[in-house]
């Protein structure tokens, strides 16, 4: 008799032992259909002081709403703009693609503004099916106009409008697009680029400003929207700086026939740049770098955006023939010169470590091997903890096998060492760093921007999968929630 | 159950097999793609859901089918042969298994060690053996 029961209990214990593990994982991925991001992670506090957890338990509890951390708002505009997304079918190298345009093109029209003025992007959403944001890659906005859905807004539905607003205070090249299912949307094309010129005119040397916006649609790259080639018609001994904006989920490799120089990474300007010769500089997925293309006797420069797309700068029919890949790339961890600044990096209020691996598990109750971060799955990421004010650290460290562009919305990070050496040319700031497998970077950056911020894998297939955490300023609550009513899903 | 175990276990064959076909597949559509103008760099890559030429459902087949389907087949198999009752069939289920993880893991190591991809090649074939014979086993 008990031999019998044995019999059974032995394979249905063994089961169990497989099954339940396995089934409480999955059950730990699943997503509630209506959620707040607040309810989202685990609090961490890195190494600095842990404050009473008003933003995790936020319930019923008063803080400041992202909603009302806005910039200025009785300030007249400086710069007005409406802009209307719509799905369409776009024509690229001849082929029809499904995408999204905004004003009619992909990508959509380039909003410049001057350092200084307050610009208002009245948006509507003509036809994108599930609603659509915009987001301002790069620009430090106030958190209520960052355009993450369900966390700073809902999506803005067909028919519907949503008015940014936010004064452009750092001069440089940026980009908007939408951080609606951005994993779709942004490569359908929902997107443009922003420029902000310093106040005043403060680079006479340069007599020309073009943007290269380089977009993969369906397998074709472009320029601009345009498949080949992108002509800047200028004279010998012009200098012109070309900004290009990587809005693909990789890194873009730059080099040109002849030196160039990066005058500026992700909208900021490098200190005394040098001319580069026989290197690519790697441009990260939603960076941007500007460069110097001084226009030859010859007639023409050629600068490639990849094997397959460049920038011809010069005289209308010279042809330069595309000059050979380098195989090295450019090292910004030394590039350019130091610079003596007022801002003391080396003594955080806060470390935050950000360990990047793979790991098998669930996410959204589909099995597989996904990306983890400090060995946690979506949703069970660190959501981290910072005060208004401090200087925190973070620690990224890829353990896996593929580079993750890093991109913290809101504020800008400061890289202080890679692989543990330290920094020694120009400061080098980014909102968009990759990091490779294998690498790990020493980054800063100050807490002067509240909000509740996202802080992700800007290669946003990974997005998608799960490799997105945020920033959680001690006090701010949101209203939004991911999913509900308005399905706001900003991977 | 001994019925159902080798049944299971011939699934996984013919899932393995359904790997195999697919990458192929996938294969011989991209190269035409390239042939005709696309262009396949690692913005292409990275984007791979956008792109749209004949096969490339492959790629999505191989992953899901590999990440996901298998490995549940092969813990099902597991699940049976605690009941089944095939000689060393928790044996053979448990080397089904550790072979689906290594596959996996091979799979993915070959994105930073190309020789990873070698040995992914072949193991397919020795976990489709291991299935084969787990799934002869149970019919005795
Ligand atoms: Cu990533």
């Amino acid at each position: 008799m008990a031999e019998a029961r044995l019999r059974w209990l032995l394979p249905l214990g063994l089961s169990l032992a497989v099954l339940v593990p396995l089934g409480v994982l999955w059950q730990r991925s699943l997503i509630p259909g209506s959620l707040s991001v607040l309810d989202m992670g685990v609090p961490d506090f890195g190494t600095g002081t842990v404050f009473g957890a008003s933003a995790h338990d936020h319930h019923g509890e008063a803080g400041t709403s992202v909603t009302d951390l806005v910039d200025a708002p009785n300030r007249p505009a400086d710069v007005t703009v409406d802009l209307r997304a719509d799905a369409a079918q776009l024509e690229i190298a001849g082929r029809p693609v499904q995408g999204f345009t905004v004003n009619g093109t992909s990508p959509g029209p380039t909003i410049r503004a001057q350092q200084g003025q307050l610009v208002e992007v009245r948006f509507t959403n003509g036809s994108v099916p599930g609603g659509a944001t915009l987001h301002w890659h790069g620009v430090d906005v106030p958190n209520a106009m960052d355009g993450v859905a369900g966390v700073t807004q809902d999506a803005v539905d067909v028919g519907h409008s949503f008015t940014y607003r936010f004064v452009a205070s750092r001069a440089g090249t940026y980009w908007y697009h939408s951080h609606q299912v951005s994993h779709r949307q942004v490569i359908g094309g929902l997107l443009g680029a922003l420029v902000v010129s310093p106040a005043g005119d403060a680079t006479p040397s340069e007599t020309g400003d073009v943007v290269a916006i380089a977009h993969t649609y369906a397998g074709f790259r472009t320029i601009n929207g345009q498949a080949g080639d992108l002509r800047v018609a200028a004279a010998p001994g012009d200098r012109v700086r070309v900004r290009v904006v990587n809005t693909d989920n990789a890194t873009l490799p730059l080099w040109a026939d002849q030196p160039v120089t990066l005058a500026a990474l992700d909208g900021s300007e490098v200190n005394r740049p040098t001319p580069l010769t026989g290197v690519m500089v790697g441009v990260a997925a939603g960076g941007r770098a500007d460069l110097l293309v001084d226009v030859p006797a010859a007639g023409a420069a050629r600068v490639q955006l990849s094997k397959s797309t460049a920038v011809i700068v010069g005289a209308d029919g010279v042809e330069p023939p595309p000059p050979s890949q380098p195989s090295s790339w450019l090292d910004l961890l030394s590039y350019g010169s130091p610079l003596a600044t007022t801002l003391d990096p080396t003594r955080p209020d806060r470390s935050f470590s950000y360990r990047m691996t793979q790991q098998p598990g669930f996410v959204r109750g589909r099995p597989g091997v996904w990306w983890a971060i400090n060995g946690q799955l979506y949703p069970q990421l660190p959501m981290f903890m910072v005060r208004q004010g401090e200087l925190v650290a973070v620690h990224f460290d890829n353990q896996t096998t593929e580079t993750h562009p890093m991109h913290l919305h809101g504020h800008h990070l400061l890289v202080l060492a890679r692989n543990h050496q330290p920094a020694s040319g120009s400061p080098w700031w980014t909102d968009s760093l990759d990091v490779l497998p294998g690498e790990n970077y020493d980054v800063v950056f100050w807490a002067t921007n509240p909000g509740l911020w996202m802080d992700h894998c800007h290669n946003l297939d990974h997005a998608k999968d799960g490799m997105i955490t945020h920033l959680a300023y001690e006090g701010v609550t949101t209203p939004f929630r991911l999913g509900g009513d308005h399905l706001n899903e900003p991977e | 159950m001994k019925k159902l175990y080798s049944l299971v276990a011939y699934l996984v064959c013919g899932l393995v097999a359904v790997q195999a076909g697919t990458m192929v597949w996938a294969h011989s559509g991209m190269f035409q793609w390239v042939a005709a103008g696309g262009v396949l760099d690692k913005a292409a890559i990275e984007s791979s859901d956008s792109l749209t030429f004949d096969g490339v459902q492959g790629f999505m087949i191989h992953g899901m089918n590999g990440m996901m389907v298998i490995p549940s087949v092969a813990v099902v198999l597991l699940v049976l042969s605690f009941f089944a009752k095939v000689p060393h069939g928790v044996a053979w289920a448990i080397g089904v298994a550790v072979l689906v993880a290594l596959q996996v893991a091979l799979g993915l190591l070959g994105h930073e060690f190309t020789i990873s991809g070698l040995f992914h090649g072949v193991n397919a074939l020795v976990l489709f053996t291991v299935a084969l014979l787990a799934g002869l086993r149970a019919r005795g």
